[in-house]
């Protein structure tokens, strides 16, 4: 009796050793980068980990591949290495020779993603599953954009700017009108900047008074 | 007659802070540091130094003694020197007017860049995620984020000059603004600019200090300065190095536009111009090497940042390949760790050699940039990084549209002040010409803001106003020297400050001045004849990247164009007011013959 499960336990694990593997068809490749995701506050990946790194992907196995009861089993882990990265390979619970299919597995990680990131503390970029890439969140596309925003700021501020100065010349104005003098001296201004903008384009330089030699 | 009528400065800290505005603007920034890194970093300010003496005081001194004497424009300056050499003056305005239309594009990328930094994550630190939500879009994956937002999002960049396409509304309303607060500040001439220039000559110095301190704390930032001041000697045996300097001397002042006379003409007659010029060369200068260290900074931080990410991959990419713990390679000994592992797995380690980048702090600080591609694309890199980028982003931009701004005034003054020596110009009101002259330009500037309109932005900025500009000034330095006579020029001088000019100054503007700027000239020249076609940078968007492209034939005749319209201008005039006083002359003696017949 002992005999047969003895031989019935060394089978069922010979069985997995052979259904995981690296490069497997249906397995994935998982890296996990504690150091760079939690620096010191890293924790140790040990055996407990593994456990429930496993029981998080039967979880996610469980909700969405209907009707099948995953158990931790069923979740096969294979090539540990001290980079923290392995393979693992998911058998179905009614028959443990036969694998999940890989379309089924990384859709349940996929829609699983991101609890499964929280369990561990981990990102997108520190927990990868080598070959399901994740899907990036959608961009908050704000109704205005930002930049419209400020703009409107600026040019509400310029045009409260020049209704200020309008307003403020108009005033001006009324007020020298309701003054009786400043006419003449308005006139005089014009004639006199007219003569001067004049004496450079009608005048003629007058040699008379230059005592220097000159080409 | 009075002189009362011609607007005045409130006061010589106004006319100062304006040269200072004018003549500090992006230049300093984004001209200086390039040529400090190409010609050997702190042995570059030797020949520098050397020029500014030589070439940029003497020049400077020149155009304000001529504004202030002549107490008028630069068409109507030069006319009074010698009647056939108005075209001088001419040909500073076209070059101003070509200025005036491109400049304030860069004050648009400014402002979008600026209401851009008002968000919570800066929208060139990340790329926009593609329409399947795999990744990032393409295009910036190839670039980096901080291109894909100058060149696509800002731009909307064609492929080359000759694919054209419509009016980016977003850098048109930029530009649109630009012209608005442009024309409030010149809108009623010397008195709103007098007040303005308080701030925008100023306000810039704040923010560079400010950016000293947070660039020379940043993590790196010793290795960019220390790599500026290791002068490289040999760099000065190079021909190129003197050239380069005598050319930034040049143009960093703002020679030639004719904004110089046009600020002087408005000052006192008995200002004293010769300690301003001085004072205002000396800032611009001193500007120029301070922006230069907080570039050198900021570029030290980038650089060591791009390094250690780079270092940081590999190290990455060994850790995974061969599966080792996280902890094994650290930063520091990523290097030997590829050497351990090259020896002890070559097969393995074959399979990555190609994804293995080589990473080198000094090839990173070797990249040098100038130009816009400086400003808007390696800065704001940087500031990303940065901690509080948003505060880092709006006072960088803001700086930038303060210099920016700051010489836009002394722009519009150089196209305003001839104009309005003119009877037509001078019976409108100022706002209205000045209007008139602003919407002009906004006008014809839209056609920057179109996909292919950075295209047409580096033709002019690249042969709008070089060539013309050392053209028009050789004249003028030949002109006040020999022509108007230096007798005459040093009595005038005398007239309005007191005393003559010393030997410096006469020596300097007869001789020195003049044959630094003939070499340079020829060299100009000869670099342009040796260049063959003129090719510009066009953005490839598949590949991601910038690609060197020759102009088509309608690209070379516009530049052709261009710089025969403002040369054109000297010639042309002379033998217009030659012709007209060869007219005059016969009508007059007619009109003679004519008096002593009847009488």
């Amino acid at each position: 009796m002992l005999e047969k499960i003895f031989l019935l336990l060394c089978f069922s694990s010979a069985l997995a050793n052979q259904l995981c593997k690296p490069d497997a068809s249906d397995g994935y490749k998982v890296r996990i980068s504690l150091k760079t995701a939690l620096g010191d506050d890293a924790y140790v990946w040990n055996e407990n980990e593994m456990f429930f790194f496993r029981s998080t992907l039967a979880f996610a196995m469980r909700t969405h591949v209907s009707g099948q009861r995953f158990e931790v089993s069923n979740i096969v882990v294979c090539n540990e290495t001290p980079r923290v990265s392995f393979w693992f390979v998911v058998t179905s619970p009614q028959n443990l020779s036969q694998l999940i299919d890989k379309e089924h597995v990384e859709e349940a990680i996929r829609k699983s993603r991101s609890r499964i990131n929280s369990a561990f503390l981990l990102t997108d970029n520190t927990l990868e599953f080598i070959g399901i890439h994740p899907t990036l969140a959608a961009p908050v596309e704000p109704v205005t954009p930002p930049w419209l925003i400020v703009f409107g700021v600026v040019m509400g501020a310029i045009a409260a700017g020049i209704v200020v100065y309008m307003v403020s010349t108009v005033v001006r104005k009324k007020r020298k009108k309701n003054e009786k003098t400043n006419g003449d001296d308005t006139d005089g201004e014009t004639r006199v900047k007219t003569i001067e903008s004049g004496r450079a384009a009608d005048g003629v330089y007058n040699l008379s008074f230059a005592d220097d030699e000159r080409l | 007659m009075g002189n009362e009528a011609r607007p005045k400065w409130d006061s010589p800290i106004q006319f100062l802070l304006a040269c200072v505005s004018y003549a500090v603007g992006l230049g300093n920034v984004w001209r200086f540091p390039y040529l400090c890194q190409m010609h050997g970093g702190g042995g570059f300010l030797i020949p520098y130094l050397i020029m500014l003496v030589l070439e940029g005081v003497p020049l400077f001194c020149m155009e304000l003694a001529v504004g202030q004497k002549m107490r008028l424009g630069s068409i109507g300056a030069w006319s009074a020197m010698n009647p056939y050499l108005g075209g001088v003056g001419l040909a500073s305005v076209v070059t101003s007017m070509y200025l005036c239309l491109y400049y304030n594009v860069i004050n648009a990328w400014s402002f979008w860049y600026f209401f851009n930094s008002f968000q919570s994550v800066l929208p060139w630190s990340d790329c926009p995620v593609n329409a399947n939500q795999t990744g990032p879009l393409e295009e910036c994956e190839k670039a980096t984020p901080t291109q894909y937002f100058f060149y696509r999002e800002t731009l909307d960049i064609s492929s080359s000059i000759n694919v054209n396409g419509g009016i980016h509304t977003s850098q048109a309303l930029c530009l649109l603004l630009a012209w608005i607060i442009s024309y409030l500040f010149v809108i009623r001439g010397v008195k709103s600019t007098g007040k303005v220039v308080y701030f925008t000559a100023t306000f810039p110095y704040v923010v560079l200090f400010i950016y000293l301190i947070r660039g020379v704390t940043l993590h790196g930032a010793l290795n960019g300065i220390q790599y500026m001041f290791t002068p490289k000697m040999e760099q000065l045996a190079n021909p190129n190095t003197w050239i380069n300097a005598a050319t930034q001397i040049f143009f960093s002042l703002g020679l030639g536009f004719g904004s110089l006379i046009a600020f002087a003409s408005y000052n006192e007659y008995n200002n004293n111009f010769e300690r301003q010029a001085i004072a205002v060369s000396i800032i611009n200068s001193g500007t120029s090497i301070f922006a230069s260290i907080v570039t050198f900074a900021i570029y030290g931080f980038k650089a060591t940042l791009n390094f250690e990410n780079c270092l940081e991959r590999s190290r990455m990419l060994l850790l995974n390949t061969f599966d080792l713990a996280e902890d094994s390679i650290t930063i520091d000994t990523v290097f030997d760790w590829i050497k351990k592992l090259n020896a002890t797995y070559p097969e393995q380690f074959a399979q990555i050699e190609d994804k293995l980048e080589v990473c080198d702090l000094e090839s990173e600080l070797d990249t040098a940039v100038e130009g816009t591609g400086l400003a808007f694309i390696v800065y704001s890199e940087a500031i990303k990084n940065m901690p509080l980028p948003q505060l880092w982003s709006v006072l960088y931009f803001f700086m930038l549209l303060l210099l920016g701004m700051g010489s836009m005034l002394g722009n519009i003054t150089a196209v305003i002040t001839p104009m309005r020596d003119f009877k037509i110009f001078s019976r409108m009101s100022t706002e209205l010409c000045n209007g008139l002259v602003c919407m002009f330009c906004l006008l014809l500037g839209l056609s920057f803001t179109t996909t292919s309109g950075n295209y047409w932005f580096t033709i002019f900025n690249d042969y709008g106003a070089n060539f013309s500009l050392l053209f028009v000034v050789l004249i003028e330095i030949i002109t006040v020297s020999y022509i108007y006579g230096m007798n005459r020029f040093e009595k005038d001088i005398e007239d309005m400050i007191g005393h003559r000019p010393n030997w410096y100054w006469k020596i300097m503007w007869k001789f020195v001045s003049p044959l630094l700027l003939v070499a340079v000239f020829i060299v100009y020249i000869i670099n342009y004849i040796q260049g063959g076609t003129p090719t510009y940078q066009a953005w490839d968007k598949e590949q991601g990247k910038t690609v060197v492209t020759e102009y088509p034939i309608f690209g070379q005749v516009f530049i052709g164009l261009l710089l025969v319209s403002s040369v054109s201008c000297v010639p042309l005039t002379a033998l217009y007011v030659f012709c007209k006083k060869r007219k005059q002359g016969h009508h007059d003696k007619r009109e003679n013959v004519l008096s002593t017949v009847s009488a």
